[in-house]
């Protein structure tokens, strides 16, 4: 379980993040998938509190723990969080079913195991046949679904949201929340016993009232309880 | 990147510059602050000697004349160029976008080469310039002419890009606001597109002020250059206390031009907006953008394609005796030398200029001194190695080292160009997937920076395949390449000599063009996983 031991971050002489302590929250019948909110203005410092917790950046002081152990000197790539990106960050000299199979790669699967479980995990999103696809052709909603089944191909322990909705139109915003959750539970591991962690960061509120269990608003450099 | 990752990759590039460029140059100055003048011996101080050079009929002549060259081709270029450029940047028309390529083609020109050019078009002998009354066989405007040929296109260029930047939106204000056209241009678009034509000005100005090769061979010795009197002190004279004199009054003059560009590149950078304007399609009744295209036309016909076009002519009259001659075991010799040297150069060039563009894009001096080599003369580079390392002149390392260190700018200004262009996203993600840093830059960073790298490897492998200046400084006679051959062969007596000289110069232009060519064509795109 994530656990944030007063952890700071300055930009400049401002505090961004003030001695920030927080522990992930027990929640009890969570439906497949537990979703977690941090919730806060442009700025407020939440992206980099995301940043920190992926281990892309460094805080100046405090401690990220998981399991009770600190994971601050793990690197990234060995952290095992996957991070789905605001712009989405698709690879743009690779097709769809080469993104999707890049972490299994890196994973040490061979390239056409990687190509055949990419396959399957687009298929389960509805994306069959869009493997040899170049990512600059997919409208929006599609290359959310292909860097949400990147990020959770490779069965991460937590899935790291940041802003997933922000860069798509209004009115497709509302529709597809209600679909990510599911696309969500289909594309990570299929196994009943599995615990899905998600944190969401968002400026949006009612984004995360319809999509999370519990929220914490980053405000002044600390956090507090929502819900 | 880690701290300790940047020093450790920025520290051999950072060497190898330091070593090849900076410490020559140092010790360049020091020669001539404590070696005794041959003008401060009848009792004068350093001080003395160093403004004696001035008093000096000869030497004064040749500052003087290398200013003055590069001055009327910097004015030159600039008054033909911008025309030029306005109109490429506002009107489509037929050949517009080959011509726009085409006018790439004098900056992988072998200097050597556009040299025999010139002569073949604007030259005493040449197609055009038979017939030209005011072309006397050693005439200053064959230089400027040459100067013309390499610098018209990079203001051009520049001009294109400056024009091209200018926002639409503010040019439909100004027309609402009651400007003409003409007072548009003057108010608006000339002062938008002005900061990237002075940059352009000033790198003319500096390539003009350290050419060597074109004002060897078209200056002659009655219009030498500083950089040709100085290559003349060294390898004819033995003046070596003489030529560092006048290398250091050049350097000053070149460190003066280089801190303008600089200022000129910090000071007036202008990002391009999202509104530009686009070149418009001619109308039926437009009658004044068919007489500036007809201008396009001519002085880009003129100036950068001509002369290309007079050494095929040339050498195809060549006789049959003279195709004969070139295809020697000697010609070999000079093509196995120069693939060699270029080759071997290249993949130093490469490695270093990965490793700096790498490190870069924080801090302004790591550019700067990243591109210090092409700020700097060969020839003064030449020169000073002669004066650090003269026993490892017989060494053919410190050539490729030379080779590389004037090629490796061209690999460090698009690698970190395309750096800089890079969204830090991509990197991230691939390392939140599992990649660690080595994977990420094979697997994510290099695809999408291999355009750009292979075309700044097509630029330094053309820049070294036609290296002339640093090669006639330092090769032996059995390191002949290409070049120096063509050099050797115009100092020897004799029609057939001319001729060869010819034929090896349009052998040469192919040999660039088409490695040029292997290197920058378009790479297939596929998958890379």
């Amino acid at each position: 379980m994530l656990e944030l031991r007063r952890v700071s971050k300055h930009f400049g002489a401002t505090p961004l993040l003030d001695a920030v302590s927080w522990q992930w929250p027990a929640i009890p019948d969570a439906g497949g998938a537990e979703v977690v909110a941090l919730l806060g203005p442009s700025g407020s410092g939440k992206s980099t509190l995301l940043r920190i917790v992926a281990g892309l950046e460094d805080a100046d002081a405090g401690d990220v723990l998981w399991n009770g152990q600190s994971i601050a000197a793990v690197p990234v790539e060995r952290r095992g969080f996957a991070l789905m990106f605001q712009q989405f960050a698709l690879f743009p000299h690779l097709n769809v079913r080469d993104n999707v199979a890049f972490g299994l790669r890196e994973q040490g699967l061979s390239r056409a195991d990687a190509r055949v479980q990419a396959d399957a995990a687009l298929t389960g999103v509805g994306l069959a046949g869009y493997g040899s696809r170049t990512v600059t052709g997919l409208s929006g909603g599609e290359q959310q679904r292909v860097a949400l089944v990147r990020a959770l191909v490779t069965q991460p322990r937590l899935l790291l949201l940041d802003e997933p909705f922000s860069a798509l139109d209004a009115d497709l915003r509302v529709t597809l929340r209600s679909a990510f959750l599911n696309d969500i539970r289909q594309a990570w591991d299929g196994q009943a016993t599995t615990v899905r962690r998600v944190l969401l960061v968002t400026h949006d509120e009612a984004e995360a009232r319809q999509m999370a269990h519990h929220a914490w608003r980053l405000h002044g450099g600390l956090l507090q309880p929502l819900w | 990147m880690t701290h300790w990752r940047s020093i450790a990759l920025g520290l051999w590039p950072a060497l190898f510059i330091g070593g090849l460029a900076v410490l020559p140059m140092l010790r360049l100055v020091w020669f001539g602050a404590t070696e005794p003048l041959p003008f401060a011996q009848q009792g004068g101080d350093f001080w003395q000697g160093l403004l004696a050079i001035w008093q000096d009929d000869y030497l004064r002549g040749r500052i003087v004349w290398s200013l003055t060259q590069a001055g009327v081709t910097t004015f030159l270029a600039v008054s033909l160029g911008v025309p030029v450029a306005w109109v490429m940047a506002r009107w489509r028309f037929a050949g517009r976008g080959w011509l726009l390529q085409t006018l790439m083609l004098p900056f992988v020109v072998p200097t050597l080469v556009a040299a025999m050019g010139v002569l073949a078009w604007w030259g005493p002998q040449g197609v055009l310039g038979q017939w030209l009354p005011w072309t006397a066989s050693e005439s200053p405007w064959l230089l400027i002419a040459g100067n013309l040929f390499f610098n018209l296109c990079l203001v051009i260029r520049a001009g294109v890009a400056g024009f091209s930047s200018q926002s639409a939106a503010q040019f439909d204000v100004a027309r609402t606001l009651g400007a003409t056209p003409w007072r548009t241009f003057w108010r608006l678009e000339l002062p938008h597109a002005m900061p990237a034509i002075l940059s352009a000005a000033s790198l003319v100005f500096l390539y003009c002020l350290g050419g060597f090769g074109l004002a060897l061979l078209l200056g002659g010795q009655a219009y030498a250059t500083a950089e040709v009197a100085i290559y003349t002190l060294v390898a004819h004279e033995l003046e070596l206390v003489l030529a560092s004199q006048l290398a250091l009054w050049m350097l000053l003059f070149t460190g003066i031009v280089v801190g303008l560009y600089a200022w000129l590149q910090m000071r007036h950078a202008t990002p391009r907006g999202a509104d530009v304007m686009v070149p418009r399609d001619l109308q039926k009744k437009q009658w004044w953008p068919r007489i500036g295209i007809a201008w396009v036309w001519l002085v880009c016909g003129a100036v950068s394609l001509a002369p290309l076009l007079a050494i095929f002519i040339k050498a195809l009259s060549a006789s049959a005796a003279t195709w004969a001659h070139v295809l020697s075991a000697e010609t070999g010799a000079a093509l196995f030398n120069t693939l060699r040297f270029s080759a071997a150069g290249l993949v130093v060039a490469l490695v270093l200029g990965v490793c700096h563009a790498l490190v870069g894009g924080r801090y302004w001096w790591w550019r700067m001194w990243g591109l210090l080599p092409l700020m700097v003369s060969p020839v003064m580079i030449a020169f000073g190695l002669l004066l650090v390392v003269p026993h490892w002149l017989d060494h053919w390392p410190l050539l490729v080292g030379a080779y590389a260190l004037l090629a490796m700018p061209l690999v460090v200004q698009p690698m970190a160009q395309a750096l800089d262009a890079l969204p830090t996203a991509w990197a991230d993600a691939a390392r939140s997937l599992g990649a660690t840093p080595w994977r990420v830059w094979w697997r994510v960073t290099l695809p999408l920076v291999r355009p750009a790298l292979r075309r700044g490897a097509a630029f330094a492998l053309a820049t070294m395949v036609g290296e002339f200046a640093v090669t006639l400084f330092l090769s032996r006679p059995e390191w002949t390449t290409l070049t120096t051959l063509i050099y050797q062969h115009l100092g020897r007596a004799g029609r057939t000599q001319l001729e060869s000289a010819w034929v090896l110069s349009a052998g040469l232009l192919c040999l660039t063009l088409w490695l040029f060519w292997l290197i920058e064509k378009p790479s297939k795109r596929g998958s890379h996983a």
